[in-house]
């Protein structure tokens, strides 16, 4: 006869398994790209900026290969090449490739992979890529061949590469990069070295409307032949101390591959001293995007280049690295492929929160050296990004302008200009100041455009954003080039190819980025809490299990615990109920979307360098841009489903390198609570497989030794988790919900800007709280330092 | 309504010979190299009470014995006095006074010492006097042994390349309740025991296997002592060495075809009149705890052709499908390349596992000891997150916790079940109640005083 506890466990095995089942379908298909829990709404046109041979995907072709009895696609008929142990590569048809880390010409073929394919995953010994259209598009504009991304996969393959593969390649490169689009003297060109090419484009007549014609220009054809100068290549400050280790090519890497390399390597430094013939035409300004958009549909698309050292007409501005500013090897290599023709390229440098992609910003405007425009999503990056230009370049407060709803310092004689997405793309009646400011903005004509978090930002905002500025060349930097929807593949097409993805387990090695071990906790439902759980409907049951008693327990205790050893504790929680009671329950301040810029700024403050304030409390808001360095270990209490960016954002929270701690294996911590046995696993499952797949490993704990025995937790017995239930069960529905940030874009639907916000804040409910939380309350913070009295009130 | 999982019980060589009856065991012990074989494998300190009596023709008082050690190895000293008397190695007698006391086995005394001192029958198998003109090396010796010994794992995992084995070795399979016929199905299908064989390592394979065989020796005319004897003087042989088979008679003869089949030994033909012993036969008086073969792989890591990602991706360096069919045991597989199967572990395929009888430990060991030498270089050899969550695979499947209990319902009246379970509860001999139905689940120790309890009641209420 079995008791209550067995009607539990039988419940919850079906409901975990039906939740799995959910999911189980679409594992099969490929891990990137699942749509359950998207993050933006798809803005209705996105399908237009994308090439059509970026729609043939190999996937496809791919599935009529045979299955073997356990329904693995069987490839075993490619032939294996007698030395095959010595190459790196297997290519599968369906165009993904994995590399064997552990072999002589590793660094040959990884260089290699990250040009031409995307990274599935890439754990400790064996990496797996992707060919994608994209991929090879970004491989193009960075400067090679066709004939040599086959030839080249070819050596490294320890198979024949399949036909399949090699006609992808050729219809996914012939025809990328083979244009440009260049703004010279404030004049758009288009511009090939391929003659035939133009005339082709030029027979369009979409594109005859869009050419701007002088009638200067009276030789047969209009176009403009001219030949590019030798460029000498281009030193980025002082070069990293450590620079690339000499090649350990022993006798075991076949001479075809290396003496392939190397030519390879030749290649992309004899480009710039050849001289180049190229012709062009003139574009009217007003019809680039036309242009643009035509240019994809007949296969050709545009690469944007900037020749900025002959670009006489925009002054230079005056501004340099500073001597202390040593960039480290990644950072340099991935500013190489940016300036690698002596040009700026636009395009997407992905990087690890923590590694530095600031220095890769400033480092790039330093070098194009005219005016700068740097967007960003907060108003705390925009503090942040001013600090990070002081400190790295010669830039003074005279040079630098920010412009946002709280600063707007004045833009006449500025040269970086530092703003957020939303102030620029702000369609409602502005102040006259601002109103300025924005005019002048439009009117300049921008060297570059840096454009940080670049993931979070929709195709249809930053199609605005393009629209309103005129930048020579863009540069997006994020560390998640992930969305739940797939509206990444569209920043190729919008900002560039990407340039650069870093290996965060190979930083982490070598200690660029903290170490970080990655833990999750699994807190057990108290019956009573589960058996509402089960009972409730679905709003409900996020509260519940966020609020599981058993949670708090160990929410406090690690925070206990890391207090007592001197960490800095940041607590993530999505959810605004719970957060608040955490927060107030255990006496420490929090940040959420209604906290001003100025208070948030102050905690922060207080939390960087007051040695008593050692936890704080945060919602969403702190997801990105946060710049916290001293942050090391992170407690996660409630998340956004399965998002797998936000998990590898705040993830970022804690990754910058800390100082002094190599002795130990680990120097940060990031914990998920996850309430056992609750929707909340499957959900912690997804979120975790973009950090797995870039070698993370997250540990389970079942049981924290000594939780059972600290008698200071709260919520220790029966009745306190009772009343904690009941007021649970009397919070409404929309404290349930997730807090809805504004600023935060990714989440707003639908171009009819629903106004964010939660319901509470509409109705004003949030303020009540709010106010609430404000007041001084003398009784209780007498004993306290009156800085803490603002937050830390009961 | 137990779920406890049910492993397969493999005996080392103690336990074996423990099960055999008293008058078997002493045949045995006529064997020099029995005795040897037994006599090695004892622990250290019931080795040197051994030696210490081997040549004390009487038995030696308990006394003098129990003082050989300090009194903190009391207990120590129990256990090896029950192994020897339960291996017969020595008998409790009555000495003159009264006096208890040991005395060796007389058998065991006189061929340990003849395999010990020499002397005596040559116990040991003799090499062939006039040198093999077509003699095996042993790498070739190595590869017949586990082509053939793979080739009874192919049948049992039904993979297409098998060669037919004989029908002895079907015999044992089904005899072991490794393999099974389904009624109305002709073939023979693998069982939940015979999943779990698969994942052991070869040698204590190999050792289940001959236990399994040896059981059944008596129904195939072959005598026991004679085939453990002789296994036991294999295991004293040398590797790469030819024997002789003139002195072997039918039975042996019989034994060696069969011990040929499984890679135990190795004969170019039935009639050669020799045979060389491989490193599976070499291996077996050690039981399944340490073994050479263990060490061969070890020296040839290459063997290892695992490589288990943090991401529950599984790589297997391998185009044998019987390797490839062990993987797919708790792995999905996604790709197939001529020397690669990539697989993923996922929750699905390693309850997958677990349903078929595997263990989460057996799956756990197997990746670990089949890792490839890149996964030694930077230890753990399987990543710790891995093996904890296979763990936890398990564990989830059994997360139930039992309670016998008595149920109580078809109360008449809400009263009266409020009070009965008010004074189970106080009692605090409540397991679960529900009002709905008004029903409720006494513990099993309390149901005793909760019905006398009723009964007063309801007499009571009655009156």
């Amino acid at each position: 006869m079995a008791g209550g506890s067995r009607k539990y466990g039988k419940k919850d095995g079906d409901r975990y398994d039906a939740s799995k089942k959910k999911f189980a379908g679409k594992k099969r298909k490929d891990f990137e790209d699942e749509s359950a829990y998207d993050e933006g709404i798809p803005d209705g046109n996105e399908a237009e900026g994308v090439p059509e041979a970026a729609k043939h995907f190999i996937e496809v072709e791919g599935e009529r290969q045979g299955e073997d009895e356990y329904g693995a696609k069987d490839y075993r008929d490619l032939q294996l090449k007698p030395d095959h142990k010595s190459r790196p590569l297997w290519v599968a048809p369906n165009g993904h490739i994995f590399l064997e880390s552990f072999s002589p010409v590793y660094k040959h073929a990884h260089d290699f992979l990250i040009a031409i394919s995307e990274p599935v995953c890439r754990p400790e010994h064996i990496h797996e890529y992707k060919l994608t259209s994209y991929s090879l598009y970004a491989a193009v504009s960075v400067g090679l061949q066709t004939h040599d991304i086959i030839e080249y996969l070819k050596r490294l393959s320890k198979t024949a590469v399949p036909d399949g593969i090699v006609d992808f390649i050729k219809i996914s490169t012939l025809s990328y990069g083979k244009v440009k689009l260049v703004l010279k003297h404030n004049r758009y060109f288009v511009e090939s070295q391929y003659p035939d090419v133009i005339q082709k484009l030029l027979k369009d007549p979409v594109i005859q409307e869009c050419r701007l014609r002088h009638s200067v220009e009276s030789s047969t054809d209009g176009l403009i032949t001219q030949v590019q100068s030798k460029a000498t290549s281009i030193q980025f400050g002082k070069p990293g101390t450590s620079g690339e280790e000499p090649g350990e090519e022993g006798k075991q890497v076949p001479d075809d591959i290396s003496n392939f390399y190397d030519k390879m390597d030749k290649d992309e430094d004899d480009e710039d001293d050849s001289s180049l013939q190229t012709v062009a035409f003139e574009v009217n300004q007003e019809k680039i995007e036309v242009i643009q958009k035509r240019c994809i549909q007949l296969e050709y698309p545009l690469l944007a280049e900037y020749d900025f050292r002959n670009d006489t007409h925009n002054q230079d501005i005056n501004i340099d690295l500073r001597p202390a500013a040593v960039l480290r090897p990644y950072q340099e290599k991935s500013l190489r492929k940016m300036f690698g023709n002596g040009r700026a390229r636009s395009g997407l440098i992905v990087l690890p929160c923590g590694a530095g992609k600031s220095l890769v910003g400033v480092t790039a405007c330093c070098t194009v050296r005219k005016r700068a425009l740097v967007l960003c999503n907060s108003g705390v990056s925009v503090e942040q990004w001013k600090a990070q230009f002081k400190m790295w370049s010669t830039a003074d407060d005279s040079m630098i302008c920010r412009f946002t709803s709280d600063a707007k310092d004045k833009p006449h004689g500025c040269s970086i200009l530092i703003t957020t997405f939303n102030m620029i793309t702000h369609q409602q009646k502005r102040s006259y100041e601002a109103d300025q400011t924005m005019k002048w903005l439009q009117e300049q004509e921008w060297g570059i455009m840096v454009l940080d978090e670049v993931h979070t930002i929709p195709a249809r905002m930053f199609r605005r954003v393009l629209t309103i500025v005129q930048a020579h060349c863009k540069l997006g930097l994020t560390a998640t080039l992930v969305r739940e929807d797939d509206k990444i593949a569209d920043l190729n097409f919008l900002i560039g190819p990407k340039l650069y993805e870093a290996n965060w387990l190979e930083l982490q090695k070598r200690g660029f980025i903290a170490r970080v071990q990655c833990a999750e906790v699994w807190c057990p439902m108290s019956p009573e809490f589960y058996r509402e759980y089960l009972a409730c409907k679905s709003a409900k049951k996020m509260l519940l299990f966020v609020m599981n008693p058993n949670k708090f327990r160990a929410c406090q205790f690690l925070i206990r615990y890391h207090e007592r050893r001197n960490d800095k504790i940041i607590v993530f929680s999505d959810n605004v109920y719970a957060l608040k009671h955490y927060a107030l329950t255990m006496n420490k301040p929090f940040i959420y979307g209604p906290t001003s810029q100025n208070e948030r700024l102050q905690i922060l403050q207080n939390f960087k360098l007051n040695p008593k304030v050692n936890t704080i409390f945060v919602s969403k808001v702190a997801d990105t841009s946060f710049d916290l360095p001293d942050a090391n270990v992170l407690i996660q209490i409630s998340s956004h489903g399965g998002s797998r960016r936000q998990e590898a954002q705040r993830l970022g929270r804690i990754l910058r390198a800390k100082k002094g701690a190599i002795a130990e294996e680990y120097n940060a911590f990031f914990y998920t609570l996850v309430s056992q046995d609750t929707l909340e696993m499957s959900f912690s499952r997804k979120r975790q497989r973009f950090l797995v797949n870039q070698g993370y490993s997250y540990k389970v704990i079942t049981r924290m030794a000594g939780m059972d025995q600290d008698q200071e937790l709260n919520y220790k017995n029966k009745e306190e988790q009772a009343n904690l239930l009941q007021m649970v069960l009397t919070a409404s529905d929309i404290d349930a919900d997730e807090e809805r940030v504004p600023g935060e874009i990714g989440g707003r639907p639908g171009p009819f800007g629903r106004r964010v916000g939660t319901m509470a804040s509409m109705s004003g409910a949030d303020d009540a709280v709010y106010m609430e939380y404000k007041r001084p309350s003398a009784s209780n913070n007498l004993s306290k330092h009156p800085l803490f009295k603002k937050y830390r009130t009961k | 309504m137990s779920v406890q999982q049910r492993t397969l019980d493999c005996k080392d060589l103690h336990s074996y010979l423990k099960t055999l009856p008293a008058a078997v065991l002493d045949r045995l012990y006529n064997h020099p190299a029995t005795c040897l074989a037994v006599f090695r494998e004892l622990p250290e300190l019931s080795r040197i009470y051994i030696m210490r009596i081997l040549f004390v023709d009487q038995a030696v008082p308990k006394a003098i014995m129990g003082s050989w050690v300090s009194p903190n190895s009391a207990r120590e000293l129990e256990d090896i006095v029950k192994l020897l008397t339960e291996l017969r190695v020595w008998q409790e007698v009555e000495m003159q006074g009264g006096l208890k006391g040991w005395l060796l086995n007389p058998t065991f005394r006189r061929n340990l010492k003849g395999a010990l001192l020499g002397g005596g029958n040559e116990w040991s198998m003799k090499p062939n006097t006039d040198a093999d003109p077509k003699a095996r090396g042993i790498a070739v010796l190595d590869e017949y042994a586990m082509g053939r010994w793979e080739c009874v794992l192919h049948f049992m995992v039904g993979s297409h390349q098998h060669e037919a084995i004989s029908s002895d070795a079907l015999q044992i399979l089904q005899h072991a309740g490794l393999m099974k016929k389904e009624p109305g199905d002709n073939q023979l299908s693998i069982t939940k025991d015979g999943f779990q064989f698969l994942l052991m390592d070869t040698s204590a394979q190999v050792w289940y296997f001959l236990l399994q065989y040896l059981d059944t020796a008596n129904s195939r005319n072959l005598d026991l002592i004679d085939c453990l004897g002789f296994l036991f003087q294999l295991s004293f042989s040398t590797l790469g060495q030819d024997y002789s088979t003139d002195s072997m008679n039918d039975g042996l003869q019989k034994f060696l075809q069969h011990l040929r089949e499984f890679g135990l030994v190795y004969q170019r033909k039935r009639k050669d009149g020799r045979f060389y012993p491989t490193r599976l036969a070499l291996d077996i008086a050690a039981g399944p705890k340490k073994s050479m073969l263990n060490s061969l792989n070890a020296s040839s890591q290459a063997t290892g052709y695992i490589v288990v990602e943090t991401n529950y991706r599984v790589y297997a360096y391998t185009d044998s499908s019987l390797q490839v069919a062990l993987i797919a045991l708790f792995c999905e597989l996604i790709y197939r390349f001529p020397n690669l199967v990539v697989g993923i572990i996922t929750r699905e395929s390693v309850r997958e596992a677990l349903k078929r009888g595997i263990t989460a430990d057996q799956i756990v060991s197997f990746l670990r000891q089949h890792a490839h030498s890149e996964c030694y270089k930077e230890p753990p050899v399987l990543p710790s997150t891995i093996a904890d969550q296979i763990k936890l695979w398990a564990i989830e499947r059994d997360r139930f916790l039992y309670k016998d209990g008595v149920l109580y319902n078809q109360f008449d009246s809400q009263a009266d079940f409020e009070i009965l379970r008010n004074y189970a509860q106080e009692r605090g001999l409540l397991v679960w109640h529900t009002l709905n139905g008004r029903k409720m689940v006494v513990t099993k120790e309390g149901h005793d005083e909760v019905r006398k309890f009723w009964k007063r009641h309801s007499r009571n209420g009655s009156m």
